[in-house]
């Protein structure tokens, strides 16, 4: 049974496709046959935090229009034999693909793959409303920031009027510090406002950085915090029962550093 | 015969019309024109004209409406179920969405009057917009609106701005268990949140007394 997921925010700049890559990489990891769909058209991202920009021919659009063959647009990770990227246009809009071309075309990828994850872009639009028609579960990326948990809410409520009422949700770059204290809001904050099932806390981690300027995603990196809370995820997404990672505490000789050196 | 042409009933709500089978539109034209020069007791001015909208095409009911305007008639069209409970009858309840809840009841009951419950969480950009009372049973999120002709009851935690009496009935109120909306309105009165909202413990209630909105403590 393969399954459909839309990684979405509303908001911009909270995770996206640094969620979408790391989930594909995690689940192609496991074996799993992953095609990762990228439909921000005109902003595409996703193929540059896999490191896949040089290798692609088609995009989405080719496929959508019917010019190509979805296979001949399929790009396949240097690394996960099992892994694929269907690339957009950079040079496009977002209203070059309708929701029906994408409901067809997950018809036909669902014949081929176990999961299927759709990088939606931000907002509102027609670019989200084409991302989601053809989603199964939907996976609301949000960060512990009064902007974007609003916008998350946002999301949920046009989610639930597109009749789609699965939905997971990934607190992103959450800083334990600030949050203990009390700087941040903390995960009950946000669970009392958007009141649906979390999947996944994600730290800070200077290393998604670096890992998205290299084009490899932090998943696979052993000791990235952020990698093991996306290895967490993936666990999930398969169905395990794996609890929330406790975030390492600041320790006295940190904290003595701060007040001597300044924060 | 020619009096069964246009049928007048009145009903709790106003003048109920119905046709003749076979009757045609220009007939029907004819003898409301005709019935409403004659000045016949029936048609006061403001009176609430009820017209079947199955009965018509919708450019027919159109220039029905502008003729009854023209006399000073409010008309306004109505469909089957409609004209069951505008006779008093209890109808059979329409598959309608739970938006507009229990129709049914108020049909069974002319003293009960017209409540809409929301049965989830209303989110942010999400609006109610009523002239009855409203009860949510889940929270109304910041961004959220509702805005109601009477009462709001909410059972869980109010952060959105909700607006009981909108049309001017200053009794109305606006019950929480937890109660901490941005704006709180009734009738034409409004009041903002203090900039630090603690989390409430208690159900609060919030009315008009002294030409001001008051917060009170409520147990339920």
């Amino acid at each position: 049974m393969s399954k459909v997921y839309v990684i979405t925010s509303g908001k911009g700049g909270v995770g996206k496709t640094t969620t979408t890559a790391n989930l594909g990489v995690g689940l192609a990891m496991r074996g799993k046959k992953v095609v990762l769909v990228d439909t921000d058209t005109g902003l595409r991202n996703l193929d540059l935090l896999l490191g896949l920009e040089n290798r692609i021919m088609y995009d989405l659009i080719d496929v959508a229009e019917g010019r190509v063959p979805y296979k001949k647009a399929l790009v396949r990770h240097k690394k996960y034999e099992t892994l694929f990227l269907l690339p957009t246009s950079q040079v496009k809009d977002k209203t070059s693909v309708n929701p029906e071309q994408l409901v067809k075309l997950c018809e036909d990828l669902r014949k081929e793959f176990d999961y299927i994850l759709i990088d939606c872009p931000a907002g509102i639009e027609q670019g989200f409303k084409t991302a989601i028609a053809a989603a199964d579960t939907a996976i609301v990326v949000t960060m512990p920031e009064i902007s974007a948990v609003r916008d998350a809410d946002k999301i949920i409520g046009e989610l639930s009027r597109a009749e789609k009422e699965d939905i997971k949700l990934i607190v992103n770059r959450i800083r334990p510090q600030m949050v203990e204290s009390g700087d941040m809001l903390d995960m009950n904050d946000i669970n009392d406002i958007l009141s649906i099932d979390c999947i996944g806390q994600v730290p800070d981690d200077e290393m998604v950085v670096t890992s998205t300027n290299k084009g490899e995603p932090c998943i696979t990196m052993e000791h990235s915090l952020a990698g093991q809370a996306y290895r967490n995820i993936v666990g999930r997404i398969c169905g395990e029962d794996i609890p929330f990672m406790e975030f390492p505490k600041e320790g006295f000789f940190q904290r003595l550093k701060r007040r001597v050196f300044g924060a | 015969m020619h009096d069964e042409i246009v049928k007048i009933k009145g009903g709790r709500k106003g003048l109920q019309l119905s046709f003749a089978e076979g009757a045609s539109f220009d007939d029907i034209w004819k003898h409301i024109e005709q019935k409403l020069e004659s000045g016949s007791g029936f048609f006061l001015r403001g009176t609430l004209v009820l017209v079947p909208r199955e009965r018509f095409l919708k450019e027919e009911l159109a220039r029905l409406q502008k003729l009854f305007h023209e006399h000073g008639l409010i008309c306004r069209t109505m469909g089957a179920e409609d004209a069951a409970a505008a006779e008093g009858k209890p109808a059979a309840p329409a598959a309608k969405k739970q938006k507009t809840a229990s129709p049914a009841a108020r049909k069974k009951d002319p003293q009960v009057q017209e409540m809409v419950v929301v049965n989830r969480t209303l989110r942010g950009g999400q609006e109610i917009r009523t002239a009855s009372s409203v009860l949510v049973c889940g929270n109304v999120n910041p961004g959220a609106q509702i805005i109601a002709g009477g009462s709001i009851d909410i059972r869980g935690t109010c952060r959105g701005l909700v607006h009981a009496g909108a049309s001017g009935d200053t009794d109305s109120f606006i019950i929480a268990d937890h109660l901490m909306p941005t704006q709180i309105r009734i009738a034409n009165l409004i009041a903002r949140s203090p900039d630090h909202m603690e989390m409430t413990e208690r159900a609060e209630r919030a009315s008009i007394k002294d030409g001001q909105i008051v917060i009170e403590p409520i147990e339920r």
